[in-house]
């Protein structure tokens, strides 16, 4: 029984990674395209679920290590893009820089705009690719010391999370020279690997967005399952007893919470391969919130289930946004689903299959004497 | 230096105004209502539809909002917030999704746009309500002419802050209150009807955001997402000044205005709001209790 039942996750996850591999069998680019995007959301749903539902960590403002992603990997993009090398200069500047540069100055990325020489790294892909995951890691281990140092927890994290995101969001659109304020970064180049240019509509870029999915799917899993997984979810259900049993509450906390932040800077840079834009919208609070929304359905307890669940609000929703009439009637139905998932189905729906498998599991394998108890 | 303090102190009023309902929400209940912010948005429709059909201008329509709002209120707290009660985190998100709910209603005039009527007031563009004549133009204090609708809203502020004080500390009501405050599980054992008693704050509660809504129909365009942005703040001040303290929310509300409108004097006021978020994350590093608290055993 014990194998039966650690095996149908085992399914459960190979399933999702067939299906996910076989989808450019039956799409073509431009659907893949969209469907490269709902898989960046899906790991974000992911990264959500590790923290909310295995440390017990609401963070409201899982948008900022998605936006810091999403903008390391764009400002790398927009030096590749065509239009950075139409500014007359040797090295590529973008083009909203020479928009907001102060008359007189030099059309070179040291001194173009105040604070114009951070792009200067980011002329090589790579620099971005790396920045896009370490920085939000780092900032969260640093952020997770800090708060879960002074053993604050609950909704005041949450308020942090949040008040953070709103800050940040206030500093890169008023940036505007070294950002492109509201407008956000667009016409963007192509990243390369191997001499390989990833078009966002390729079966190609599909496929790196899909396996990156599948092994943060499969490293997460194994990662929770790890003993420092276990105590972690100790520390979620009473961290004083977790720490009173010894163990470094912060430590465990922060590492998770960092590993979290990695994830979603990881998704917000392939989001930027495939979208070809990077806005402060994605640090707003109704997106953070949306994240939420897509673990809390697919159940904040399982990995694969909060990222199954993100993939189908959006493709559902993608759906629904074809009929103009029902584009606002389904942000009232996300409302009603969400305030019911909250009430009825705390676990989401993977805590339903869960409850489904082990039923099914456990009806024929009654001894005689609970057989006798049930047809009582 | 005045003008700019005025400035702070018609934030501060603002800041006071959505945070007074959640303090009691919040601080009583444990209850974070993330669709606070709709209510004040709809206290800001009701003066909109007062105007329209009743022909009522502002300071009537201040009664029927804190009715209608508080209503609405005690119906969601029935359907989904007395089902939460102990899962604070779970509340959040509920409310989130009722926000969603009241968003919507407004804009889809009630689900009524499917069937072709529009009911003049709601959907989804902006609406304006005038404001009095007796509030309009500007009044000469100490020299410097201030706008009289924002002298209106700091003196409406404060007997509303008077109003609440006076029914947390002076009723028996407020009494009730206090002691969930401090331990719902003995003031059940005394004898308190802790549900029916939540039921009435949640709905006071609704009522004050409601009042601040038609406040804030004056000066602001009224649109179904106003309210959005407010309940973020309103959390902010309530967390800063110490959760169940109603002086603190008063004193966060009053520090956070000041500050706000003195840093976006020296450089802009994307930096000033800024600079709010950076303290409030700084109080709470610091003090997770908040400024003001009391002491708890």
């Amino acid at each position: 029984m014990k194998t039966l039942f650690s095996s149908y996750r085992v399914w459960a996850y190979l399933a999702f990674a067939i299906v996910i591999l076989a989808l450019p069998l039956i799409g073509d680019e431009f659907w893949l395209n969209r469907v490269a995007k709902y898989l960046c959301y899906g790991m974000l749903g992911a990264a959500v679920a590790l923290t909310w539902g295995y440390a017990g960590i609401l963070n409201l403002g899982q948008g900022l290590f998605f936006g810091i992603g999403a903008y390391a990997m764009a400002m790398s993009l927009k030096l590749k893009s065509y239009t950075s090398m139409q500014q007359g200069s040797e090295t590529p500047v973008p083009d909203f820089m020479l928009w907001n540069a102060e008359p007189g100055a030099p059309t070179d990325l040291c001194c173009i705009t105040p604070g114009s020489w951070l792009w200067i790294p980011f002329q090589s892909q790579w620099v971005g690719l790396i920045v896009a995951v370490v920085l939000p890691a780092v900032f969260a281990y640093i952020m997770g010391r800090i708060i879960f140092g002074q053993r604050i927890s609950g909704v005041f994290v949450s308020i942090i999370t949040l008040a953070l995101v709103l800050l940040t969001r206030l500093i890169v659109t008023d940036a505007q020279p070294l950002t492109n304020g509201f407008n956000g970064l667009t016409d963007l180049g192509w990243f390369t690997v191997f001499g390989v240019e990833l078009d966002p509509y390729s079966k190609v870029t599909y496929m790196v967005v899909a396996v990156a999915l599948i092994i943060v799917l499969a490293l997460t899993r194994l990662l929770v399952a790890t003993r420092a997984g276990t105590i972690l979810q100790a520390t979620r259900d009473s961290d004083t007893r977790a720490l009173y049993l010894g163990y470094d509450v912060p430590a465990y906390q922060s590492f998770f919470f960092a590993v979290s932040a990695g994830i979603s800077g990881l998704a917000g840079m392939l989001y930027v391969i495939v979208a070809e834009f990077a806005s402060p919208s994605f640090l707003e609070l109704s997106f953070s919130v949306t994240m939420v929304v897509w673990a809390a359905v697919g159940g904040r307890g399982s990995i694969l289930g909060a990222c199954i669940g993100a993939i189908l609000i959006n493709m559902l929703e993608a759906r629904v946004s074809e009929t103009e009439s029902l584009v606002e009637a389904w942000k009232l139905i996300i409302g009603f689903v969400f305030v019911i998932v909250v009430i009825y189905l705390p676990k989401g729906l993977s805590g339903l299959a869960h409850d489904l498998m082990s039923k099914l599991q456990s009806a024929p394998k009654l001894s005689p004497v609970q057989k006798e108890e049930a047809h009582q | 230096m005045f003008d700019v303090l005025f400035i702070g102190l018609s934030l501060s009023s603002i800041l006071l105004l959505v945070a007074l309902g959640l303090a009691v929400t919040y601080g009583a209940m444990g209850i974070i209502n993330m669709a606070h912010g709709e209510m004040v948005m709809l206290g800001a429709y009701v003066s909109v539809l007062a105007n329209i059909w009743l022909g009522a201008n502002l300071l009537v329509a201040i009664p029927i909002a804190f009715v209608v709002t508080a209503l609405i209120g005690l119906v969601i707290e029935r359907l989904v917030v007395r089902r939460l009660y102990g899962r604070l985190l779970d509340t959040l998100l509920a409310t989130w999704g009722i926000a969603i709910i009241l968003q919507q209603a407004i804009r889809l005039e009630f689900g009524l746009s499917f069937f072709g009527i529009h009911v003049k007031g709601l959907g989804s563009g902006l609406q304006n309500v005038p404001v009095p004549q007796a509030l309009q133009g500007t009044v000469s204090i100490l020299g410097q002419d201030l706008n009289a609708y924002r002298i209106f809203i700091v003196a409406m502020t404060l007997v509303l802050a008077v109003a609440t004080w006076a029914v947390m500390y002076r009723t028996s009501l407020g009494m009730k209150v206090r002691a969930i405050i401090r331990n719902p599980g003995m003031a059940a054992a005394c004898g308190i009807d802790v549900k029916r008693t939540n039921a009435i704050t949640f709905a006071l509660g609704s009522g004050l955001a409601g009042v601040a809504g038609v406040l804030m129909a004056g000066f602001k365009t009224v649109a179904p997402d106003m309210g959005a942005t407010m309940v973020v703040d309103g959390f902010m001040v309530v967390v800063t000044g110490g959760v169940g303290s109603l002086f603190g929310t008063i004193a966060a509300s009053g520090l956070l205005g000041e500050f706000n409108a003195l840093v976006a004097m020296v450089s802009n006021d994307i930096i000033g709001r800024a600079a709010v978020f950076a303290v409030v994350i700084c109080v709470i590093l610091i003090k997770p209790a908040g400024l003001f608290t009391f002491k708890g055993r």
